[in-house]
């Protein structure tokens, strides 16, 4: 179930569309955050909550790939690896975060700290390659860079 | 040039109204709320705008056909679903310039008789999603969206709709299934948005570049709008330069600069002083170029004529060091992540395609593979009931039209010939 | 109209109205391959297999969703367009297995016959195919990933024609499939459509796994689903006599292509080892197997000595709402002319007969007889009492297709199967049904005034008035609420009213009856009365009650009394019969001496099970005739064992009063009902010879003026509507009676509620073993809110009681379930509802009242 915050917050996504469906994807990020990842309990809730059926919330969940259909890292690193960021190094950073970290991607950090996702494409092309850590953009990266970005989030 | 679309970005406070005010802001919406619906729909023809999309849609027609649907409340929507790999365009606009696009869309939704607009962000900007909420806040509290704004008794509503990872709903009727809360999956055409869209309602949807233009077609006039760029493909278009380029980045030139001059006068030249290799010319959906190809004018019209398309206008430039056939490989690896799984062919040949190029670039190649590539995408080329499809099957074709010989040699050394 | 005229491979075909280029080729006769498309779905254009050249255009377009142009030329068979189907197959086969020697598909796939007639021989993909185990983690439905092509059909049909959105596409792309929310168990409607659709064998139904190839069937039949009153068209599918599985048909007049749990998957019962097999005659209190001459001339001696000693009023007959028109015809011929009593009824007295009688006396005989199509098309419609889309589904679906269009669906009360369909709902406060709707015809009145067709009713109308305020203070619905609802039911252009039985069976039932007989009057509307049972309507309409005789005539006037005299040659008594409760009062007091039950369980189906029983086992006699020992016959004297629905030819009448054919499907040793009944009538000293269930037809409609000159040629000719070739009584109304004294003050914290689970029927069900695997036993269900405050969780075993009685049940809980109730279902014997219930009769209806009956809960502790 959701606490009285996030109900509160669905019910004021709700009133940006002319119907509860239309809210789905915006609750099931708030789903998301509330429960960490999409659980059959968060789409329950969503689905409840907006009268959607359950099966239906889930399949559009599971549609979408930052909807994460199993539990996630304390911090969730997103790294592009798309061609430009390719072709810049991206794919050494995806080895590096591998042996100093131990997170394959798609994978959690042993310490569940880290959650690794490959991205395609970011939006930071002219920057590449780059990176987002939960919400924040990091660009440029190399892997002494990266080492130290990382180091900020506990 | 004199920047229009990314006009005082450089100042840190950009994305604030009271800046955007400062150097004329919000000026053009006065202007248009004080014309007629029609007459802004004419201006904007006058000016040739086309859709920055990808596709170059005249604007003023698809505006046209939603204006003449009796249907009401009528719908705008900005994509700003920026998922076409390469492309960086709309991202300083939306992050540093957010009211240039919320000036746009109430102009647009005067036009349109409009009366709610969301913008479809795409879910990798998160930063985005807080400045553009930030930005519609202060464009409420300032009279300048909701009910009766500037006292006109113009009604027009936004919000912004958060995408989740996928492609494909950059595409327009997906992008509609996504903010109704569903798969984005694209729809069956007719009816076509203008008529029945998001919520069975008219709907326009634009691109963010796209309609960033139109508060100076309102405040300069459509006549002096269309003396910018080419005759057919009048304006300004943000061009994204990323790879092995000196300067990478965003340039905002008039639509038709050269390719060549995009990258050797704007951008300063391959990185390092290498060779270039290859450039993909509008995103990764476009068709490679080869160096050789490069002198053509970057817009709608005459790409085609060179073999490619503008696309997102997201150049991305590779130097000699570039394996073209991995960098085919990770493209197929991109279709097949995205494609939605609708149709047959794009559902089941992208991953085909993906599993026949990864034998390749991995030293398992076998004779025959090049044919077999081309015959699968050719099998999909035409077939599908998207351009995603046909834009993965035109990738393959085209890397293995200019580079055949990197592919013939990565199959018969059974490893990478370029990088060892 | 403008014809539109296109070319097709040279072919110049006219249309009369837009239609898609796969639709105007096959109106042509012109075939293109599909796989997505299916006529019963939405256009979806995903599998490319139809796609076609269209000149002047640049692409090939998909036959299935371009609309027809006039002038477009089209080209179906080119080189072009069988290089693309072989390349749209190839990729099919990439991940499809070719498993198709072990695959119960096999010989009715769509993809196997197309790969056989289109190619590739032979695929050029040399990676790995997917591998995905099949999934029997459901009893009923076996998912299989593996050979999953992604036509969605399943999903389109789970969500757009069957509502239940059950299985949704999970993941996108190479990896999307099919899963239910559980990803394993279904959890559902288990209508089994997603079945039907599927064009490979990715949902196949579990029942007849690895058991048969499809051309093994030999027999097809097409007959009428024995469970509920909608009639729907089923196909059995047979071989060596047993029944391989039930599918629907498309285009058939009543379901079209749909089926719901219990018509798909219930027909087991007829192959269960259960079935009585030899009559059973009653020896030193046990039942012992006897021959049938022994059964036959036994009953129609203790009948015959009864009828003697006590005189033909000491024997009761109950007839059965399962059993055929013809078995019903010659079972009250039987009461009587044979044994020379009116005393005969059916369960149908339970509700639906006092139900459709109060109506009919208002609006006429026939009020009842819509057709359930309609509804999809009604501007709105409201429900009460009850969820159609359990108690009779595919009438459920209509109403779901309606909200679909935009239609207004209303409820008053929460309906469970309409969650998802955004009903405009009110809830007024327990027991206080009868003030709100007062309230909704005193306002709809005002609003709309008085159409003065209806003298009678309009008296009865213009006598109810009540304040707004005085509503809202009582059923605690805002004015707000009230006002909106009564807005969509006064601008309704075609208005729908649904019937279920908890509005019947409730206290003040009649008086609500009125109200909403008012309601339809004032909004212009047609009612739909539910009905549980597949020939409830029919065996009124034969004359299986005490007061009515053959095509719904009153006993009481001579000219109809006359007519059956004249063709079974013998004077029929007058005097109305013992209806179904007096049956019981007179048998429990002692003066009736004997019962003959032809297809019913009364110990189950009549309310306060237990007082049932005892009046039972107070009778001299008692037969029992019926295809399994129910418990009813365990207490029989002579048990006689039947033919099933499946084993015999015969009709049905549904609630629409569409009269359908039942056929033999499968052989068994035995006798129809009407061939029991027939043979003990001839001992008896009346003969009734009947070649076959056609020629007893044939004598019925001689009798009946409703079934006049009706044939099963008629019928299989689809002239079977009401009131087919006869007439409907007319001019036989009555003063409508009214009582409003009637209502029940809500005391208690909590209600017996009976249950209609969408899984079962009577008892009959629970003898389906797949239905029994998804519903398996007798349950108390309760809010999540009660279990809490009972500290209860799911499973727990509790006993409930009322002041007629206690049952031990499991406790089920509802998420969202109403907190003032406890739902027990009426279906499993000896622990079934009616255990607990009294058995107050409402003065008009003579139905009972089951509205208020408080329950105890109390939890045993293991």
């Amino acid at each position: 179930m959701f606490n009285d915050a996030s109900i509160k917050e669905i019910a004021e996504i709700r009133t940006k569309y002319p119907n509860s469906r239309a809210a789905l994807l915006p609750a099931l990020y708030v789903a998301q955050r509330e429960f960490g990842w999409l659980s059959p309990e968060a789409y329950e809730a969503v689905a409840d909550l907006l009268s959607v059926p359950k099966a239906t919330a889930r399949g559009v969940g599971t549609f979408y790939a930052m909807y994460k259909q199993k539990p996630m890292g304390r911090h969730l690193i997103q790294l592009c690896t798309n061609v430009s960021c390719m072709i810049l190094g991206a794919e050494k950073l995806v080895d590096f975060l591998k042996n100093k970290y131990g997170i394959e991607p798609g994978g959690i950090s042993p310490d569940g700290r880290f959650s690794l996702v490959i991205m395609e494409c970011i939006g930071a092309c002219g920057t590449a390659p780059a990176m987002l850590v939960n919400e924040d953009f990091h660009e440029n990266l190399t892997e002494k860079n990266l080492e130290e970005t990382l180091e900020k989030y506990r | 040039m004199e920047t229009i679309l990314l006009k005082n970005i450089h100042n840190p406070n950009s994305a604030d109204i009271s800046e955007y005010k400062n150097i004329g802001g919000y000026r053009s919406l006065e202007k248009a709320l004080a014309m007629e619906p029609q007459e802004v729909i004419d201006e904007v023809k006058r000016a040739g705008l086309r859709g920055r999309g990808g596709a170059g849609f005249p604007v003023a027609m698809k505006w046209t056909f939603a204006a003449a649907d009796p249907k009401f409340p009528k719908y705008l929507l900005c994509n700003a679903d920026e998922g076409e790999p390469g492309t960086f365009k709309d991202r300083p606009i939306l992050e540093k310039n957010p009211h240039i696009l919320i000036e746009g869309m109430v102009i647009s939704g005067h036009a349109l008789k409009a009366e709610y607009g969301y913008i479809y962000l795409r879910g990798e900007y998160p930063a985005a999603k807080h400045i553009l909420n930030k930005a519609i806040k202060q464009a409420y509290d300032n009279n300048l969206l909701g009910e009766n704004i500037l006292g006109k008794g113009i009604t027009f509503h936004l919000a912004v709709h958060q995408g989740a990872g996928a492609y494909i709903c950059g595409e327009e009727t997906a992008l509609i299934e996504s903010l109704e809360g569903d798969k984005g999956q694209p729809r069956i055409k007719p009816p076509f948005p203008v008529n029945i869209g998001v919520f069975s309602k008219p709907t326009v949807v634009n691109n963010v570049e796209t309609l960033s233009n139109l508060p100076y077609i309102i405040e300069a006039g459509g006549e002096t709008y269309a003396k910018i760029g080419t005759p057919d493909c009048p304006g300004p278009k943000i061009f994204c330069v990323s790879g092995h380029i000196e300067k990478p980045g965003v340039y905002e030139l008039p639509m038709g600069t050269t390719l060549k001059d995009i990258i050797y006068t704007h951008c300063g030249g391959i990185k390092g002083g290498k060779k270039l290799k290859a450039v993909i010319p509008g995103g990764i959906s476009t068709p490679v170029l080869p160096p050789d190809k490069i002198d053509c004018h970057m817009d709608f019209v005459n790409m085609p004529k060179h073999g490619s398309m503008l696309g997102s206008g997201a150049v991305i430039v590779m130097d000699e060091t570039v394996c073209l056939v991995k960098v085919c490989y990770r493209a197929l690896r991109f279709f097949e992540h995205e494609s939605c799984g609708k149709c047959t062919p794009c559902r089941e040949g992208t991953g085909w395609l993906r599993a026949i190029l990864e034998r390749i670039e991995q030293g398992h190649g076998a004779e025959g593979d090049i044919d077999l590539l081309l015959s699968v995408a050719g099998n999909i080329l035409g077939k599908t009931f998207c351009p995603l499809g046909d834009g993965a099957a035109s990738v393959v074709q085209n890397f293995i039209k200019h580079f055949r010989p990197e592919f013939e040699e990565h199959i018969k050394a059974k490893k990478c010939t370029v990088n060892g | 109209m403008k014809i539109i005229a296109i070319t097709i491979n040279g072919k110049e075909i006219q249309l009369e109205k837009a239609v898609t280029v796969l639709e105007a080729a096959r109106s042509a006769g012109i075939k293109i391959p599909t796989l997505c498309y299916h006529e019963q779905l939405e256009r979806y254009g995903g599998c490319r297999l139809c796609l076609v050249e269209v000149e002047k255009m640049p692409r090939l377009q998909t036959a299935c969703t371009l609309m027809v142009a006039d002038g477009m030329v089209v080209r179906t068979e080119t080189e072009q367009i069988a290089d693309v189907r072989r390349g749209i197959l190839e990729f099919l086969l990439i991940n499809h297995p070719l498993d198709c020697p072990y695959c119960d598909k096999a010989g009715e796939c769509d993809l196997q016959d197309l790969v056989e007639k289109y190619g590739p021989a032979k695929g050029r993909f040399k990676e790995k195919k997917r591998k995905v185990a099949e999934s029997l983690a459901d009893s009923a439905i076996v998912r299989n990933m593996e050979r999953c092509i992604m036509c969605t059909r399943c999903v389109r049909m789970c969500e757009g024609k069957q509502g239940a959105s059950a299985i949704a596409v999970i993941d996108r792309g190479g990896h999307s499939h099919v899963e239910p929310f559980s990803g394993g168990k279904f959890d559902c409607e288990y209508c089994g459509n997603c079945v039907s659709v599927c064009p490979v064998g990715a949902m196949m139904s579990r029942l007849h796994r690895h058991s048969y190839r499809p051309w093994q069937v030999k027999e097809r039949h097409e007959t009428v689903c024995p469970y509920c009153a909608v009639g729907c068209t089923v196909v059995a599918q047979v071989r060596d006599d047993v029944i391989m599985r039930v599918i629907p048909k498309l285009g058939s007049a009543v379901n079209n292509g749909m089926l719901c749990s219990r018509g798909r998957f219930g027909y087991e019962f007829v192959g269960s080892k259960d079935r009585l097999t030899t009559p059973l005659i009653k020896k030193n209190g046990k039942l012992i197997e006897a021959t049938w001459e022994e059964a036959i001339t036994l009953v129609a001696k203790k009948l015959s000595d009864i009828k003697v000693t006590f005189t033909s009023q000491a024997i009761a007959g109950i007839s059965s709402l399962r059993c055929t028109n013809e078995d019903n015809y010659v079972f009250q011929k039987f009461m009587r002319a044979a044994v020379g009593t009116n005393n005969i009824d059916t369960t149908a007295r339970t509700g639906f007969a006092g139900a459709q009688s109060f109506i009919e006396n208002i609006f006429g005989q026939g009020a009842t007889a819509n057709i359930i199509s309609g509804l999809a098309n009604s501007d709105t419609v409201l429900v009460i009492g009850g969820d159609p889309t359990t108690i009779n589904p595919i009438l459920g679906l209509q109403i779901r297709a309606c909200a679909r269009r935009d239609g207004n669906v209303l409820t008053i009360g929460t309906i469970d199967g309409l969650r998802h369909f955004n009903p405009t709902k009110l809830l007024p406060k327990l027991q206080t049904e009868a003030t709100l709707l007062e309230g909704i015809v005193t306002a709809l009145r005002e609003k709309k005034g008085l159409p003065g067709s209806n003298a009678a009713l309009e008296a009865k109308i213009n006598e109810i008035s009540i304040t707004a305020d005085e509503v809202i203070d009582k059923t605690g619905v805002s004015g707000a609420e009230l006002s909106a609802f009564v807005d969509l039911l006064a601008t309704a252009a075609t208005f729908s009213l649904v019937i279920g039985k908890d509005i019947v069976q409730s206290t003040g039932g009649s008086y609500k009856l009125l109200l909403l007989s008012a309601i339809n009057y004032l909004a212009n509307g047609r009612i739909y009365l539910l009905s549980e049972k597949a020939n409830e309507q029919g065996a009124l309409d034969m004359g299986c009650a005490p007061d009515i005789l053959p095509g719904h005539r009153p006993v009481a006037y001579p000219e109809f009394r006359k007519k059956c005299e004249n063709i079974w040659h013998v004077e029929l008594s007058d005097k109305p019969g013992l209806n179904l409760f007096e049956m019981i009062e007179t048998a429990d007091k002692g003066s009736l001496k004997a019962v003959y039950v032809m297809g019913e369980n009364p110990l189950c189906n009549i309310p306060d099970s237990g007082r049932v029983e005892a009046a039972f086992r107070k009778l001299d006699f008692l037969v029992v005739q019926d295809i399994f020992l129910t418990e009813t016959a365990k207490l029989a004297d002579v048990v006689l064992p039947a033919l099933s629905w499946a084993e015999k030819e015969g009709t049905f009448t549904n609630m629409e009063r569409r009269i359908q054919r039942v056929r033999k499907s499968v052989h068994r040793e035995g006798m129809e009902d009407w061939k029991i009944i027939a043979e003990i009538s001839k001992n008896m000293g009346y003969s009734m010879d009947y070649r076959g269930a056609e020629d007893v037809f044939h004598e019925a409609a001689k009798v009946s003026p409703l079934h006049r000159d009706l044939t099963y040629e008629d019928i299989e000719n689809e002239d079977n509507i009401y009131p087919y070739k006869g007439e409907p009584l007319r001019d036989a109304k009555e003063e409508i009676q009214v009582d409003r004294s009637a209502r029940s003050a809500a005391t208690g914290t909590l209600y017996l509620k009976i249950e209609k689970p969408l899984f079962h029927s009577g008892t009959m069900s629970t003898k389906a073993p797949a239905l029994l695997n998804i519903y398996p036993q007798s349950v108390a269900r309760v809010s999540a809110e009660t279990a809490q405050a009972f500290s209860l969780t799911e499973g727990d075993v509790v006993r409930v009681k009322t002041k007629a009685g206690s049952l031990a049940l499991f406790i089920a809980i509802e998420k969202d379930g109403d907190s003032s109730s406890v739902k027990i279902s009426n279906n499993f014997e000896g622990k079934n509802a009616f255990r607990l219930t009294d058995c107050i009769l409402d003065p008009v209806t003579k139905a009972p009242c089951l509205d208020s009956i408080e329950i105890i809960i109390e939890k045993v502790t293991a």
